[in-house]
């Protein structure tokens, strides 16, 4: 028993999916990753999920994390509560950023393992990677150069989950893995103004151009840059699979594979939102990173696969959106 | 205010010096490093220092941290505590050693600051450079590479407290800095048979040899690779010079500057212990890492310096060793 990578076949792992009975510890389930997870499980016949808001449940207070799994024992833990924030947020706050994610992280992994889960899934973001890293980025890129400042509290603590749960499995032989997704897209998104990410912000400015009939929509840079996304339903999909089917000790990302140019995603949330106007690159304003990636060649290769296509998601991201958050604005 | 790695002046500074009646709490004070910090502030005057034994107060209990600091109040923190140990207790224990020190880490910086601490320090070690780290390490070289996998537990933790400071200082303009020492030796050092340092091993090996009459002392390698040594009254000495100084930003490397072989060490320790017999090299086996030097040129920069000369250091250490560690064989 000991750092070893292999996967296991079904009958030798704790059979996720064999008891929908199971009670399932979701934390962080309304957030936009936690709620898919919510819905997948949900639509899988789980009918024993756990769930507590940050009202009823602290993460970052110790003995209240382990009064709650004293009390509830749950079977298996997704962890999918974190501080999440822009760039902004990170460079105004590095303290919450760093602190609330590793307490929340320490007490539910430790609590996990000390109350008998069977199971648990860490996640993080493709933000752990050196700044500089390869492209695609493959898992061995982890701490192999210096990080993106902008994010380094977070991707610190981030990496730290990692290492807790790598280190848990090593010592006691318990089986707790780690996911860290690409870009994220879907219901639930953040589409505030100021500091969502480029897919929600092209989404909700084409919205509101289309509602004040504006002529044009300028967006900045030349479009070139390449990007990943993910719509969060095949994040939830991917995460079954890997309590399903994954017990190693190295973390997995978790992509589609699939690149647009930030012209061609620019150009579909365009169709898809209905915008009329025209489009317009200011190319005086500068492109982000020219091309962001992960390889997630080993989950692919276990023979998982990506569902929604950036089209469909498009399609089911903005019914989401003009449903539930325009009133918000 | 934000993240100024300037020196302020020491009429900006809380005044370490100044008040002799602060209240310090040294956590970790019955370790290698607290217990010469303890040493070097009492003879310095302070009298007024808070110190727990792990069973009066476990630093990793964050509502016993909380509750301690509500009720004490101290003025200053020397973070000294931590979980540590040799190669081998790292590759068994790795959970023991990432939560473990995230935890105490965690609970003590956040309880700090939240009670009104004026400044803490908070104490790594060069293990957490990347493996491959250009030598001298400068302080630039933090996670610019790969960790030495052995310790990247206790690694990844340390980085997580340097960061968790980092943090705090940028979102709270508040006191707390980090320093990284180099090989540590003295009083209160492990001299176990099994998982000591180089120099304590050393130590032990001569002294038994002379005691028992053996005709050799046979050591492996070569002798040729370069390490440095800092005698741990020497890094108190610089614990106090930071406290009173430094107020910056980025960690600081505490070295000598000063590197000797394995085999001028191992000459010098034979000396001082006053074995008569040979020393006899093994070339056969293998030697460690070529060169293992911290770059300190920004502390000794600032104006300290180490007083500690090795041959010093050593009687010093043997003078204690005698008196305190051989009936423990």
């Amino acid at each position: 028993m000991g750092s070893s990578d292999c996967q296991h076949s079904g009958s030798e792992s704790s059979p996720f999916l064999s008891d929908k009975s199971a009670k399932v510890f979701v934390a962080g389930h309304r957030g936009l990753v936690g709620s898919a997870i919510v819905r997948k499980l949900q639509s899988l016949g789980f009918a024993n999920l756990l769930l507590r808001t940050h009202s009823e449940l602290d993460l970052t207070r110790q003995a209240d994390v382990e009064s709650f799994f004293a009390a509830e024992k749950p079977d298996f833990v997704i962890l999918a509560a974190a501080k999440v924030g822009g760039i902004h947020a990170n460079n105004t706050y590095p303290a919450d950023f760093i602190a609330i994610n590793l307490q929340i992280q320490t007490n539910v992994i430790d609590s996990a393992y000390k109350h008998g889960v069977k199971k648990l899934l860490f996640l993080g973001s493709s933000c752990i990677y050196p700044k500089l890293a390869p492209q695609p980025i493959p898992e061995d890129a982890l701490l192999t150069g210096p990080l993106e400042p902008t994010n380094e509290w977070y991707a610190v603590a981030k990496i730290a989950g990692i290492k807790m749960c790598q280190g848990y499995r090593i010592q006691y032989s318990w089986d707790a893995i780690s996911g860290m997704p690409t870009n994220l897209y879907g219901p639930n998104d953040n589409f505030h103004p100021e500091n969502s990410h480029v897919l929600p912000a092209l989404m909700r400015r084409f919205h509101e151009a289309k509602v004040n009939g504006d002529k044009e929509v300028v967006v900045w840079g030349t479009g070139s840059p390449l990007r990943e996304f993910l719509h969060v339903d095949d994040l939830a999909d991917a995460v079954v699979f890997m309590m399903e089917e994954y017990s190693g000790l190295e973390h997995l990302n978790v992509g589609s594979g699939k690149e647009v140019t930030i012209k061609e995603l620019a150009e579909l949330v365009k169709e898809v939102v209905g915008f009329e106007g025209e489009l317009v690159w200011d190319s005086s304003k500068p492109d982000g990173t020219p091309r962001k990636l992960m390889d997630s060649s080993k989950l692919l290769g276990m023979g998982w696969k990506p569902k929604v296509s950036l089209r469909e998601g498009l399609v089911d991201t903005y019914k989401w959106y003009t449903a539930n958050a325009i009133t918000k604005q």
